[in-house]
C-alpha cells in the first residue's frame, strides 16, 4: 500500500512535468524553460530546465584504463564549474558489451544492459545525481526469461521496465523476445516474438516472421507497442569485417517490425521491413499516429503508421545516403515537434537532419561529420543541444586511426551544428562510450552545492 | 558465390530435409503428436530457417524455440552397440562408460557457466540440431565475440578419431576438452583451477562427481573423463547407405546413390582419404592433407571487393578496404604447421568423416563452401595448385551427372539415430546463471 502511494506520487510528479511541457509549448517559451531528451518513454518524468549530467554507458576495452564497462558521468550544465568534464566513473566488472540503458518512469534508477553477459546493472541516479551508485545487478536474466540473451532496450512503462532481447541461449541466433521487470528489478513476464510456428495471435503481413528483436517503443494513446529486429549474439558479438565476409552470417539479420497491443502485450501485426530495422522513434503530437525506424543494412527510413480506419502499416519513405555503400544508419532522434529526424550513419561518421513535416516524404536538409565514426545521439527537448558518442559494438568499431572514441556536445542553431566540447574517451582511459541518458537535480528537489556538485570522485 | 550456387544450396537443403524427414519417421518416436513435421524440422537444421534467403521472395518458416521437445535416450547403447556401419567404440581402460558418467558429461556439455563470463558451453558452437556444429557461421565465434579462424567441426563419431581438431593436434577426448575450456577465443577460462573452483561452487554439481568417480570430485581428469564419455556416445550411423552396403537391404538406397558410391570408390577416388572398410566405414583416413584451400586463403591476392547480402534479394559489392576498416580478423591458417612448425606441413588439415555430412554445412576447415556441390566442384578441379599440394588431389573430370550421383551418395550418409541423439540433447538442462551461482555480485563468490 505504501509502495502504491509512492508510485502514485511519482506518477503525479511525472504528469505535472509533462503538463509543464505542454503549457510551455502553448505559450511559446519552450526553448527557455524546457530541456530533457526527446525519444524517451512518455511515461517518464521530464527534466524541467537544463540537464545537469549525462550518464554514458561505456564499454571497457582491453588495454584502456581498467578495461571494464563503466558508467561515466559528465557535467553538462554550463553553470557548473565542471562543465564538460567527467565528474564520476563507476566500473562494474567485466566487459559485458555495455550497450543501451533506460531510466525508470520515476527516473530514480537507470537500467543498463550487457548484451554479452546478460547482466542488467541498476544504478541509483537520484540519491546523488552527480555520483550514481550501483543499486542492484540482475544476473539471472537468461534463466528467468526462459532463455533470452542480450538485454537491449530498457524502456519505461508505469512501474515497469520493458527489456527487448536480441538472442537466445540455444543457438545464439536472432530468435528472442521481450522481458518485463518491475522498477525494483524483479522479473514479471516473458513475451516471445511471433514466429511462423507460433504467431501468438499475430498476422503476418508480408512473407517474414523471423522472431527477431531489437528496440521497443510505445504510443499509449493508440494502445500500441512497436518492436524492431536486429541479429543474434553470434553476429553482434562477431568481428564486423569477418561477418560481412561470411555469407551465412549475413542471412541472420532481422527483417521485421511488429506492432503489439500495448496493454495485453500480444503481437498483432508482423511487417516485413528488410535490412534490419533498428531504433524506433514515435511521434509526440497528439494527432501523429506514427513511428519511424531506419534499416541498418538497406539504409531506408520506414514509417510505421495508422490509417483513418485504425489499421497499421509499414512503408519505406526514403533513403539515407547511398545505400549501395552501406552507410549503416544507427541511432536516430526525433525532434519534440515531430518536424525533424536526426539520423547517424556509422561508417561515414555523419549526422543527417531530415525534415519530416510530411512523414511520408522525408527530405534531408543538413549533414555534418561528427567524427570518423558515430553512433548514439541524445537531443535536448528544445532541440538546441545534441550529444553524440562514437561506439557501436565492441567488435564492430573501426580500427587504427579511425577508432576515435568520444563524447561530444554540439549546439544546433537551426542551420548548423556548432561543437561546444568534446571528451576523448581513450585519452581519459575510459573506453568506448555508447548510450547517454540525462540527469538533473531538479527531478529530485535537489540543488548542487557551492562546488557545483553534491559529491564527486573526480572534481577537476 | 553466385546465384546459381545459391539455388543449388536451396535444392540441396530441401533434398536433405526430405531425406531427413523419411529417416526420422522410420526410426524415432514422434516428438509431438499434433505437429510431427515441425518437430522433425527442428532436428535437422537451424530453426531459424533461411532457405531461399537469396531471393526477394524469401518466405520464413521459422520454428519456435518454446516448442522444442526433448526426450532422454539411453545413450550408452550407441557406444556399447554402435549403429550399423560403425566399428566397436574404442574406450580407454581407465575411463569405462557408465550411464551416470555420460549424463554428467552431458550436463557439463550444455553448461554455459563453464566459461569466464557464463556465456559459453560446448553446445553454443556444437549445436545439436545443426549437426553438432554451427550451420550459421563459416568460422566460430567465442567469448566476447573473439574470432575463431576455423569452422566448428561436428562431434558425431568423434569417439573414433585418433587426431582431433582440424590440425590434428590432440589425441584423446579426455585431453581435448581442455583446449576449448582454456582457449581465449573459445570459453576463455583463465585456468584449470578456475573451472574446478566454479563447478565446486555450483550447488547442482554437489556430489555428482563423487558418485560417478567413486568419491573423486571434479578434477582436470574427471571433468575430461565425463565430457569424453558423453561425446563417445554421439555415434550416428545406420544410414540408408549402411543399410544397403552393410545391412544388405537392396532397396535402402536409390540407383543414383549406388552409382554415386561406385564413383566415390572409383573414378572420384574419394575413398583414398575417406576410407570405406569391408565391415564398417569411418569415411576418414585420420590423416592430414594439403588441398590448396588453406594455401589460397594465406597466399591468394585480395580480390578488391566482396559481395555482401544486405537483405533477401538485396546484395552490394563492398570495397575490401571498407570491410578491413572494421575488422581485426586474421584469416591465415597454416594447419598442421602450427603444431609441428615443419614447413612441409603448411596448409595440411585433417580429413573429416563424411558421415552425416548433409547436416554439417558449411564445409572445409574454414567453412568457405556452403554446399556439398561447391565441395565436389573444388575437388573436381583438382583443388588449388601449390608446391605442397597432396598428390592425392588431382582433376577428376567428373561430369555433371556424375557429380549429382556423388551428391546423392553423400546425402545417404545421414545416421538413422540422429533424431534420437538430438532430442536427447534437447532434454539436457542448459546451465545458465541463477542467483545461487558464483558471481562477484552474489553472496556466492569464487574463493580466491
Amino acid at each position: 500500500m505504501k509502495k502504491m502511494s509512492k508510485l502514485h506520487a511519482r506518477w503525479i510528479q511525472g504528469s505535472l512535468a509533462s503538463l509543464c511541457v505542454l503549457l510551455a509549448s502553448v505559450v511559446g517559451f519552450q526553448s527557455a524553460a524546457i530541456a530533457d531528451e526527446t525519444c524517451m518513454s512518455p511515461y517518464m518524468a521530464k527534466i524541467v530546465g537544463q540537464e545537469d549530467y549525462v550518464y554514458i554507458w561505456t564499454l571497457g576495452k582491453e588495454g584502456v584504463g581498467d578495461g571494464q564497462d563503466k558508467l561515466v558521468t559528465v557535467s553538462v550544465n554550463p553553470e557548473s564549474p565542471h562543465y564538460g568534464k567527467v565528474v564520476n566513473v563507476l566500473s562494474v566488472g567485466g566487459r559485458n558489451e555495455a550497450h543501451h540503458s533506460g531510466l525508470t518512469d520515476d527516473r530514480r534508477y537507470l537500467f543498463a544492459g550487457g548484451l554479452d553477459t546478460n547482466k542488467i546493472f541498476i544504478f541509483d541516479v537520484h540519491s546523488n545525481p552527480s555520483k550514481p551508485s550501483l543499486h542492484k545487478v540482475i544476473t539471472d536474466f537468461v534463466e528467468k526469461t526462459g532463455g533470452m540473451v542480450g538485454p537491449h532496450t530498457m524502456y519505461a512503462l508505469p512501474g515497469r521496465i520493458m527489456v527487448s532481447a536480441l538472442s537466445n541461449n540455444k543457438d545464439h541466433g536472432g530468435r528472442t523476445g521481450l522481458a518485463e521487470f518491475t522498477n525494483e528489478g524483479e522479473f514479471v513476464a516473458a513475451h516471445w516474438m511471433p514466429t511462423d510456428e507460433d504467431m501468438r495471435g499475430a498476422v503476418k503481413v508480408g512473407n517474414i516472421a523471423d522472431g527477431y528483436g531489437y528496440d521497443v517503443r510505445v504510443l499509449p494513446r493508440r494502445n500500441v507497442m512497436v518492436t524492431s529486429s536486429f541479429t543474434g549474439w553470434s553476429n553482434y558479438m562477431m568481428d564486423f569485417g569477418k561477418m560481412l565476409g561470411d555469407a551465412e552470417a549475413m542471412k541472420r539479420f532481422g527483417n521485421t517490425v511488429v506492432v503489439w497491443d500495448l496493454h495485453t502485450r500480444k503481437p498483432k501485426k508482423v511487417f516485413e521491413v528488410p535490412g534490419s530495422p533498428l531504433e524506433i522513434r514515435c511521434a509526440w503530437g497528439s494527432q501523429n499516429n506514427y513511428c519511424f525506424t531506419t534499416t541498418a543494412l538497406t539504409s531506408q527510413i520506414w514509417l510505421i503508421h495508422e490509417d483513418d480506419a485504425g489499421e497499421w502499416h509499414a512503408q519505406s519513405v526514403g533513403a539515407i545516403g547511398d545505400p549501395s555503400q552501406v552507410p549503416l544508419p544507427v541511432d536516430i532522434s526525433i525532434t519534440a515537434d515531430d518536424k525533424g529526424l536526426w539520423v547517424q550513419t556509422f561508417m561515414d561518421g555523419k549526422t543527417r537532419h531530415f525534415d519530416i513535416s510530411d512523414p511520408f516524404n522525408p527530405k534531408q536538409t543538413y549533414e555534418h561529420v561528427i567524427g570518423s565514426q558515430v553512433n548514439m545521439t541524445s537531443q535536448s527537448w528544445d532541440g538546441k543541444r545534441m550529444y553524440f558518442t562514437s561506439s557501436l559494438l565492441g567488435n564492430w568499431d573501426k580500427t587504427g586511426d579511425q577508432d576515435e572514441q568520444f563524447f561530444k556536445l554540439f549546439e544546433w542553431n537551426g542551420k548548423e551544428l556548432v561543437q561546444k566540447f568534446a571528451i576523448d574517451f581513450y585519452a581519459e582511459n575510459l573506453g568506448r562510450p555508447h548510450q547517454m541518458r540525462f540527469g538533473a537535480y531538479s527531478l529530485y528537489g535537489q540543488k548542487p552545492n557551492s562546488k557545483g556538485t553534491m559529491l564527486s570522485q573526480r572534481v577537476e | 558465390m553466385n546465384r546459381m550456387n545459391k539455388a543449388v544450396l536451396v535444392i540441396n537443403a530441401l533434398v536433405v530435409f526430405a531425406a531427413a524427414l523419411s529417416l526420422f519417421s522410420a526410426t524415432a518416436s514422434r516428438g509431438s503428436a499434433d505437429a510431427p513435421e515441425l518437430q522433425n524440422r527442428a532436428i535437422f537444421g537451424p530453426g531459424d530457417v533461411k532457405h531461399g534467403y537469396e531471393s526477394a521472395d524469401y518466405t520464413t518458416s521459422t520454428l519456435d524455440l518454446l516448442n522444442r521437445i526433448g526426450k532422454e535416450a539411453e545413450l550408452i547403447k550407441f557406444a556399447e552397440q554402435p549403429p550399423l556401419g560403425l566399428p566397436p567404440v574404442p574406450v580407454p581402460a581407465d575411463n569405462p562408460l557408465t550411464a551416470k558418467k555420460i549424463l554428467l558429461g552431458r550436463k557439463l556439455f550444455f553448461d554455459r557457466r563453464l566459461s569466464i563470463n557464463n556465456t559459453f558451453s560446448c553446445a553454443m558452437c556444437h549445436i545439436p540440431e545443426q549437426g553438432f556444429t554451427n550451420n550459421e557461421l563459416e568460422t566460430a565465434v567465442g567469448v566476447e565475440g573473439r574470432s575463431g579462424k576455423r569452422n566448428t567441426p561436428t562431434i558425431y563419431n568423434v569417439a573414433y578419431f585418433g587426431k582431433i581438431f582440424h590440425d590434428g593436434r590432440e589425441s584423446t577426448l579426455e585431453q581435448q576438452v581442455w583446449a576449448p575450456f582454456l582457449a581465449r577465443n573459445e570459453m576463455a577460462n583463465p585456468s584449470i583451477g578456475y573451472v574446478i573452483n566454479k563447478i565446486n561452487a555450483i550447488d547442482e554439481y554437489d556430489g555428482l562427481f563423487e558418485e560417478v568417480f567413486h568419491g573423486r570430485g571434479p578434477t582436470m581428469e574427471t571433468i575430461g573423463m565425463a565430457l569424453a564419455s558423453y561425446q563417445r556416445t554421439l555415434n550416428a550411423a545406420d544410414s540408408p547407405f549402411d543399410r544397403w552396403y552393410y545391412g544388405k537391404e537392396k532397396n535402402a538406397v536409390s540407383d543414383q546413390v549406388k552409382r554415386g558410391f561406385r564413383l566415390f570408390t572409383g573414378k572420384g577416388a574419394c575413398s583414398s582419404c575417406h576410407l570405406v572398410q569391408k565391415e564398417h566405414a569411418l569415411f576418414t583416413d585420420d590423416r592430414l592433407h594439403n588441398t590448396g584451400l588453406g594455401y589460397e586463403v594465406s597466399m591468394g591476392r585480395d580480390s578488391g571487393t566482396t559481395r555482401v547480402q544486405l537483405a533477401p534479394g538485396i546484395f552490394t559489392e563492398l570495397e575490401n578496404s571498407v570491410i578491413n576498416s572494421v575488422s581485426r580478423f586474421e584469416k591465415n591458417d597454416l594447419g598442421l604447421y602450427e603444431v609441428t612448425e615443419d614447413p612441409n606441413d603448411r596448409w595440411k588439415f585433417r580429413t573429416p568423416s563424411l558421415r552425416n555430412v548433409a547436416l554439417t554445412a558449411p564445409y572445409m576447415h574454414n567453412g568457405s563452401f556452403h554446399t556439398l556441390r561447391e565441395v565436389l566442384d573444388f575437388y573436381n578441379r583438382g583443388g588449388i595448385p601449390n608446391e605442397l599440394l597432396s598428390p592425392l588431389i588431382r582433376p577428376l573430370n567428373l561430369t555433371d551427372s556424375e557429380i549429382e550421383d556423388l551428391l546423392a551418395f553423400l546425402r545417404s550418409l545421414t545416421g538413422g539415430n540422429v533424431p534420437i541423439l538430438v532430442t536427447d540433447a534437447f532434454a539436457a538442462p542448459i546451465g545458465d546463471v541463477s542467483k545461487d551461482d558464483p558471481d562477484w555480485t552474489h553472496k556466492n563468490k569464487l574463493k580466491y
